[in-house]
C-alpha cells in the first residue's frame, strides 16, 4: 500500500512538474516496427536528438519542446488515429514519415493548420496550392532524380549519348519520379533505353540484369530501398553488367555496403543530408550528441528536419504567434537557412515549398558511404509539383 | 430482469432480430449513448470510433461472404478500394453524397461478381488464391490506371455534404458513418434470415445438399459476392470521404488480411462476432500504443525495447485466440450473457 501511495505521489509530481514549464508539443509519427523501420528508427532518433539538443540549449526562446512519439508501423489507419491523438494533445507541428500516411494526412493538416515535416518527398507535396501545410527538408523525388541525371551528364566524357535505364518497384513510390526524370533525361540528351521492375522484397534480380545488359545501359536509375538495391548490385556483379547505378535517397545508405559488399563500390547515390563524419560545421554538434557513435545519413536528415522546424518555431515565437499557422507563415519567410552544413541551404516560399534544388551525390568507397559533390538545379517553376 | 427463456408461438416470432424487450431496451440505450458520444468524448476517441465503424461495415460484409456463405476471400481489401475509388471519381464529378456512395458500392459489387465467377469451380484454399489474384489485379489497376485513379499520386476527396450541410469534422462524420453502419448491419442481419441467407448457409454447410434441395449454386454464390462487395464498397466510400485522400497503398493485401482476422477473432458466421472482431482488431494497436507510451513516460529504456514487441503481441493475441477461443469473441459474449441470465442461481 505504501509503495502504491509513493508511486502515485511520484506520478502526480511528474505530472505537476511537466506542467510547470511552458512547453510546445510536437507529434512524431514514426515507423519503429513496420516495413520501413530500418530507416525509420534512425530518422526518428535524429529528430529526438535534435529536440533534446535544442531543449538543452535554451529551447524555443525558453519554451521547451515536448515530443509525443507514436509508432504507426507504416499503417495508414494507425497513422490517422495517431494524428488524432496528437491533435487532441494540442500539437503545433508534426514530424511525419512515409508516403501513404503523409498523403492521407494532407487534407487533415490543412484543415487543422498543423505544419508537417515528412520524409515522403512526393512532388505534389511541394506545391502549396495542393498541400499548404506540408514541408520537407529534402527536395522532391523528381528534383532528386533530375539532379542525379545532371551529375551523370556533367561527368560523361564520351561523344555518344549516355544510355540510361530505369529500375523501380511497381509501387506508387517507384513510379512517382519517373515521368519527370524521363522527360529531363531526354532534354539532357540521354538515350532512355527502357524500364525493369524490381520488387522491394526481391531475392533475385537476374532477369532485370539480363534485361539491362540487353539494353546496353550505361547508367541505371534504381528507385527502390536498400535491400532490393543490394540484390540488384550483387547480381550485376555476378553477371558482369558494366553499367553504373544511380540510386535514390532510400536505396543507398550505410547498410548498402553491408548487404552488397564490394558489388556496390563506385556506384552513385543521391542523398539530401551529409554523411557521418563529413567535414561540415554541424558535425561537431552531432558527434557530441551521439558520443562519437556513427549514425546513418537518415539520422542526419531527421536531425535537419528537427532543426528546420525549430527555426520556424523560433521565428514564429518572435512574431508572437507560436501556432501551427504562425509556424507555417514563419517557415515561408525562411531564406537560405543553413542547417550548419548538414544539408543544403533551405528556403520556403508561400507559393513554392521546395526546400532547395540541391542534392548531395554520394558513392561507396572501401565499404563506406562517401560524399562526392552537391549538385544544384535552377528553381524552375515549370517543375513545381511535377 | 432477464427472463430465463423466451416462449414463441410462431416461427416468425422466433425469427425476430430482437426477440426480447430487454434486448430492445439495451440496444436503445446503446443508440442513445452513441448519439451523445461525440458531444462528450474527445475527438481522438471519436476518430477511433469512426475507424471502428468503417471496419465494422467491412467485417460484417466479409462475414456474409466467408462466414455465412463459406466463400473464402483474400480480396476484400481491394473491393473496399474499388468502392473508395468509384466513390472518389463520382464525387470529383460533383455528384451528391448518396449517389457517390451507392455508385462506389455498385462498382465494387460488379468487381466482386466478376472476381467471384471462379467460385463456381473453386473451393477453399483454391478460391482463396484466386481472390488473392483479384487483390493483386485490382491493386495493379489502382496504380496504373492513372486517368481514373490518379495513379501513384492518389486522389483527393472532398468531405461529403448533404443538402448544403458539410460533414467536415470528426463529430459530423461520426453521425454519418454511424447511420450508414446501422443500415449495413441491419441489412446483413436481415439478409441472413431471408431465403438468400438460408441458401448461403446451405452452400457453406454442404454445397451438394444445397444443390439437391434446389439452391442454384452459381446464382447464390455470385449474389453473396455481389452483396458482400457492395457493402465493402460502401465501407471504402466512407473511408475515402473520411480520410479525404486515397492512394493505392491503403487497399493492400494487409487490409484484406486484417478483415479476415476480424471475422476470425470475432467468430465466423455471426454478425455480432464480426462487430466484436472489428472493434477488437482496430482497438488492439491503439491500446498497445497507449500502453507503450505510458510505459515510455516512466521508463524510456523499457519502452524502446517494448516497441518491437508490439507487433509480436498483436500476432500472439491472434494465435491465442485461435487456440483458446476458436469460435471467437462472440462465444465469450454468449457465455457472459448466459452467466448473468441465471445470476446468482446458475445451474
Amino acid at each position: 500500500m505504501k509503495k502504491i501511495i509513493i508511486s502515485m505521489a511520484a506520478i502526480a509530481a511528474m505530472l505537476f512538474a511537466s506542467t510547470a514549464f511552458a512547453t510546445v508539443k510536437v507529434g512524431v509519427l514514426s515507423d519503429l516496427t513496420g516495413p520501413t523501420s530500418s530507416v525509420g528508427v534512425p530518422y526518428a532518433q535524429g529528430i529526438k536528438d535534435c529536440v533534446a539538443y535544442v531543449n538543452a540549449n535554451g529551447g524555443i526562446d525558453g519554451d521547451k519542446i515536448e515530443l509525443i512519439q507514436v509508432d504507426y508501423a507504416y499503417n495508414v489507419q494507425q497513422a490517422l488515429s495517431a494524428y488524432k491523438r496528437f491533435k487532441s494533445a494540442g500539437i503545433v507541428a508534426l514530424q511525419g514519415w512515409g508516403t501513404g500516411d503523409t498523403e492521407a494526412l494532407v487534407r487533415f493538416v490543412k484543415r487543422d493548420k498543423i505544419p508537417v515535416f515528412s520524409a515522403s518527398y512526393s512532388a505534389h507535396l511541394m506545391d502549396p496550392s495542393k498541400a499548404p501545410y506540408n514541408f520537407t527538408v529534402a527536395p522532391d523525388y523528381s528534383t532528386q532524380g533530375r539532379a542525379g541525371l545532371k551529375y551523370i551528364k556533367d561527368t560523361w566524357k564520351e561523344a555518344r549519348a549516355p544510355r540510361i535505364a530505369f529500375v523501380y518497384p511497381d509501387k506508387p513510390y517507384g513510379h512517382t519520379p519517373l515521368p519527370a526524370m524521363k522527360e529531363y533525361a531526354v532534354e539532357l540528351g540521354f538515350e532512355v533505353t527502357g524500364d525493369e521492375t524490381l520488387d522491394l522484397k526481391a531475392m533475385d534480380a537476374t532477369p532485370q540484369i539480363l534485361g539491362l545488359k540487353k539494353q546496353k545501359a550505361d547508367f541505371v536509375w534504381v528507385g527502390g530501398t536498400t535491400p532490393s538495391t543490394a540484390v540488384l548490385m550483387k547480381d550485376a556483379k555476378k553477371l558482369g553488367f558494366a553499367g553504373k547505378f544511380l540510386v535514390n535517397i532510400w536505396g543507398n545508405d550505410e547498410n548498402l555496403a553491408k548487404m552488397a559488399g564490394p558489388a556496390c563500390e563506385g556506384n552513385l547515390g543521391i542523398q539530401a543530408a551529409s554523411v557521418y563524419g563529413q567535414d561540415v560545421p554541424g558535425m561537431k554538434m552531432i558527434e557530441d550528441e551521439t558520443k562519437g557513435k556513427p549514425q546513418m545519413t537518415h539520422y542526419m536528415r531527421g536531425f535537419v528536419s528537427g532543426m528546420v522546424m525549430v527555426e520556424g518555431m523560433k521565428k514564429a515565437k518572435a512574431n508572437g504567434n507560436l501556432t501551427g499557422e504562425g509556424i507555417k507563415d514563419a517557415l515561408e519567410t525562411m531564406r537560405n537557412y543553413d542547417p550548419m552544413g548538414l544539408a543544403p541551404a533551405i528556403s520556403y516560399y508561400p507559393e513554392d515549398h521546395r526546400p532547395s534544388m540541391a542534392v548531395n551525390v554520394c558513392t561507396v568507397k572501401d565499404g563506406k558511404l562517401e560524399y562526392l559533390e552537391t549538385v544544384s538545379l535552377p528553381r524552375d517553376n515549370k517543375w513545381l509539383g511535377k | 430482469m432477464l427472463k430465463c427463456g423466451l416462449f414463441f408461438t410462431s416461427y416468425n416470432k422466433e425469427d425476430q432480430l430482437f426477440p426480447s424487450m430487454f434486448q430492445k431496451t439495451c440496444l436503445g440505450m446503446f443508440l442513445v449513448a452513441m448519439l451523445i458520444a461525440p458531444q462528450v468524448l474527445d475527438f481522438y476517441y471519436i476518430s477511433v470510433m469512426n475507424l471502428i465503424m468503417i471496419a465494422v461495415i467491412g467485417a460484417v460484409s466479409l462475414n456474409l461472404l466467408t462466414g455465412v456463405c463459406g466463400q473464402m476471400s483474400l480480396g476484400h481489401g481491394a473491393f473496399v478500394g474499388v468502392g473508395a475509388y468509384g466513390c472518389a471519381v463520382l464525387a470529383a464529378k460533383g455528384l451528391p453524397f448518396v449517389v457517390c456512395l451507392l455508385g462506389g458500392g455498385a462498382l465494387a459489387a460488379m468487381a466482386g461478381m466478376f472476381f467471384g465467377i471462379p467460385s463456381l469451380r473453386l473451393k477453399g484454399i483454391y478460391l482463396a488464391i484466386s481472390t488473392l489474384a483479384a487483390q493483386m489485379i485490382l491493386e495493379y489497376v489502382f496504380l496504373h490506371w492513372s486517368a481514373f485513379t490518379g495513379g501513384a499520386n492518389g486522389m483527393p476527396v472532398d468531405p461529403p455534404s448533404i443538402m448544403g450541410f458539410s460533414f467536415d469534422s470528426d463529430e459530423r462524420m461520426f453521425y454519418l458513418i454511424f447511420a450508414v453502419t446501422i443500415v449495413c448491419v441491419l441489412g446483413v442481419s436481415n439478409i441472413i434470415r431471408s431465403r438468400s441467407g438460408r441458401a448461403f448457409v446451405a452452400i457453406r454447410d454442404f454445397y451438394q445438399s444445397a444443390e439437391n434441395v434446389g439452391v442454384n449454386l452459381f446464382q447464390f454464390k455470385l449474389q453473396a459476392f455481389a452483396t458482400s462487395s457492395f457493402m465493402a464498397g460502401i465501407a471504402g466510400g466512407l473511408w475515402a470521404y473520411y480520410t479525404m485522400y486515397i492512394t493505392p497503398e491503403q487497399f493492400s493485401i494487409s487490409l484484406s488480411i486484417s478483415y479476415l482476422a476480424m471475422i476470425i477473432v470475432g467468430g465466423m458466421g455471426s454478425v455480432t462476432g464480426a462487430i466484436f472482431g472489428a472493434v477488437f482488431i482496430t482497438l488492439l494497436p491503439e491500446v498497445l500504443n497507449t500502453a507503450t507510451s505510458l510505459v515510455g513516460s516512466f521508463a524510456p529504456d523499457i519502452s524502446a525495447l517494448m516497441a518491437p514487441l508490439k507487433e509480436g503481441i498483436f500476432g500472439l493475441t491472434l494465435v491465442l485466440f485461435l487456440i483458446f477461443e476458436p469460435e471467437g469473441l462472440v462465444r465469450k459474449w454468449k457465455m457472459i450473457k448466459a452467466y448473468w441470465k441465471m445470476y446468482p442461481f446458475a445451474y
